[in-house]
């Protein structure tokens, strides 16, 4: 049987994330770069120097029309997501991949996925980590009840990024959604959201002490199927160039500690593939299934495997797990969270 | 097998805990103890240092190769340390807080390529910016003895997704006409032999990551082994410990069968 034709994609917002997909949507066999949005006079230039060809057109409008593609990647600052979104499925569906955060607020979110659920469309949100072999397989284990019932975790994400005062619209909340919660932490909340499900109830302190965002948080979370646990997070951690995450999760059978490249596990009873007693699952164990590795300092297999998970889905018309609706209670956290220390209250999440 | 001591940051670094990287971090937070490293590694039987220069390094090889003839390696730029400051301070910022650092002779050379790459430099050219960046920085290292100048990984994978040649036949001429050989360290070899072709030749050293698990190894062990085959001595092993998971003694002999050039590793094991 032929290969399907490749799937015609275009990318808006030309900034660095822009660029990432860009390549990779170049070089991936089941793809092909159609064009980029960007109003930036430069940005064609800056483009064909790194090698990305397709043309570069002023605005969504003008890409949409002379391009023609079967999905876009939403790779423009964080505020803009919404008017974009509304703006690629107004005349016709295009499947939409988003890069994280979806939105600054859980109304923009909820009215993202509505666009895309009332146009057909397949989409998918940008929480990279996600895809990395070993939590993928954190996650496998979990869904095949190695641990019995979850009862609680513990979860870090830590970087060091922020140590004095920023600028630029990543440092403004209105404009980029938050701080560190928000922009750096929502991949650990995606993580947890994947493994326990709707978030139900959250309690957090956040803490600015360098820029104008919140710099720290550390959240509890209930989620509705009854796991609680606590996530700490900062961007004004010394030592971690890239994000530093681990999840520990504590079952009635067991135990399991996943970090940057092994999960560490205790089975009471041999289960899912796995003996009792202590193990541990290297990630040098697992597939990566990556043919090209576009940036090795931070995971670069996971952006293949993300790009083949969204490109998987948009060709079998079924919904990734990566979705914007997983992404949509990602984004409840967040403002579940944000609440949270504003009011010093649990914050209920409807 | 030659081994290279691998000295970027420990910060820019993967560990499979968070402990495990707070005290690596906080083992190499001081230039005295880089130093010692690479005095443990040299006695050991290392023949290179691969250094991404920060002010901690710099400090610490200019102390080593006060009465030391290990080989050095450097990375350039310090991509690290570049998006940092190009957060903070915007392009211009970051490229005149380089530019800043320089002596006043360092200052008139650099200077004065910048204004030959002008054009392409307002441009935001690739090229030319990357260029100019490693070029700035090894003009600030020129106090270094310097064998080897490898490009920086970040750079290499977009130039190679983007199949931009003359990134590489550029900075390997400019590289050896400074007297230095120039590497590359890439986790796409197969892709970097196609793209390079023979211009691979001009590099007398590309490392990337090859061991007994084939971790890492993209788009496949097999297809890695392969291209190191083809090009004998040229290639170096990375990540020989699979990320952790085989002990970096017995990680450095499961690379040994491959016509290797040697292996760049976090420590040289005792021998």
């Amino acid at each position: 049987m032929p290969d399907p034709a490749p799937l015609r994609c275009a990318v808006i917002g030309a900034g660095r994330m822009g660029m990432v997909h860009g390549h990779l949507l170049q070089v991936y066999a089941g793809t092909e770069l159609v064009g980029f949005a960007d109003p930036q006079p430069g940005a064609r230039d800056r483009l064909a120097s790194q090698g990305l060809k397709a043309p570069v057109f002023p605005s969504v409008a003008a890409l949409l029309s002379a391009a023609a593609p079967d999905a876009v990647f939403v790779c423009t600052p964080t505020h803009t997501h919404l008017a974009v979104m509304r703006e690629c499925l107004a005349a016709r569906p295009v499947h939409v991949f988003m890069e994280k955060p979806v939105a600054t607020s859980v109304r923009d979110a909820e009215a993202i996925l509505a666009l895309a659920r009332e146009r057909g469309v397949m989409h998918a949100a940008g929480y990279v980590y996600a895809h990395l072999p070993v939590v993928e397989e954190a996650r496998r284990l979990l869904a095949a009840d190695a641990l019995g019932e979850v009862l609680r975790f513990s979860a870090h994400g830590y970087i060091s990024e922020v140590f004095g005062p920023k600028s630029g619209w990543f440092f403004q909340r209105e404009l980029s959604g938050g701080g560190v919660v928000a922009n750096m932490g929502s991949h650990v909340l995606f993580i947890l959201g994947w493994m326990f499900g709707p978030i139900a109830r959250v309690m957090a302190t956040t803490r600015s002490h360098a820029s104008a965002v919140e710099d720290s948080a550390q959240a509890l979370l209930w989620f509705k199927g009854g796991v609680t646990g606590m996530l700490d997070t900062s961007w004004s951690m010394p030592g971690a160039q890239m994000l530093d995450y681990g999840v520990t999760i504590d079952g009635r059978q067991g135990t399991l500690v996943l970090e940057r490249e092994r999960i560490l596990l205790h089975l009471l009873r041999a289960a899912a593939g796995q003996p009792s007693g202590w193990s541990e699952i290297p990630a040098s164990d697992l597939p990566a299934d990556t043919a090209f590795d576009i940036s090795p300092h931070i995971g670069g297999e996971a952006f293949y495997r993300q790009l083949r998970v969204f490109e998987t889905a948009c060709r079998a018309r079924v919904l990734p797990f990566c979705s914007l609706e997983e992404a949509l209670n990602t984004q409840r956290m967040i403002e579940g969270i944000y609440a949270s220390a504003a009011s010093g209250q649990p914050f209920e999440v409807p | 097998m030659e081994l290279a001591l691998d000295l970027s940051p420990p910060e820019s670094k993967h560990y499979r805990t968070w402990s495990e990287r707070l005290s690596s971090v906080a083992r190499y937070s001081q230039p005295d103890e880089i130093h010692a490293a690479c005095e443990m590694a040299r006695a050991r039987g290392a023949s290179a240092v691969l250094a991404v220069l920060d002010p901690r390094a710099e400090t610490a090889l200019r102390a080593l190769q006060t009465w030391r003839d290990l080989s050095l390696w450097v990375v350039v730029p310090n991509m690290y340390a570049f998006i940092r400051d190009l957060t903070d301070r915007g392009l211009v910022g970051a490229a005149l807080s380089r530019f800043r650092r320089l002596g006043p002779g360092a200052m008139v050379a650099t200077g004065l390529a910048a204004l030959r790459d002008l054009g392409p430099l307002a441009r935001s050219d690739f090229v030319a910016g990357a260029l100019w960046l490693a070029q700035m920085e090894l003009a600030a290292a020129r106090g270094l003895r310097i064998r080897r100048v490898f490009l920086h990984p970040q750079l290499t994978e977009i130039a190679l997704a983007g199949r931009v040649l003359t990134l590489f036949t550029e900075f390997a001429r400019r590289a050896r006409a400074l007297g230095l050989e120039a590497g590359l360290i890439t986790h796409n070899p197969v892709v970097a032999a196609e793209v390079l072709g023979g211009e691979i030749e001009r590099f007398a050293a590309v490392v990337s990551p090859c061991n007994a698990k084939g971790y890492k190894m993209v788009p496949g062990r097999e297809a890695c082994e392969a291209v190191f085959r083809s090009h004998p001595r040229r290639f170096w092993a990375s990540e020989v410990t699979a990320g952790g998971a085989v002990p970096l003694a017995t990680a450095v002999a499961g690379v040994d069968g491959l016509p290797l050039g040697g292996a760049v590793v976090p420590e040289v094991p005792p021998i």
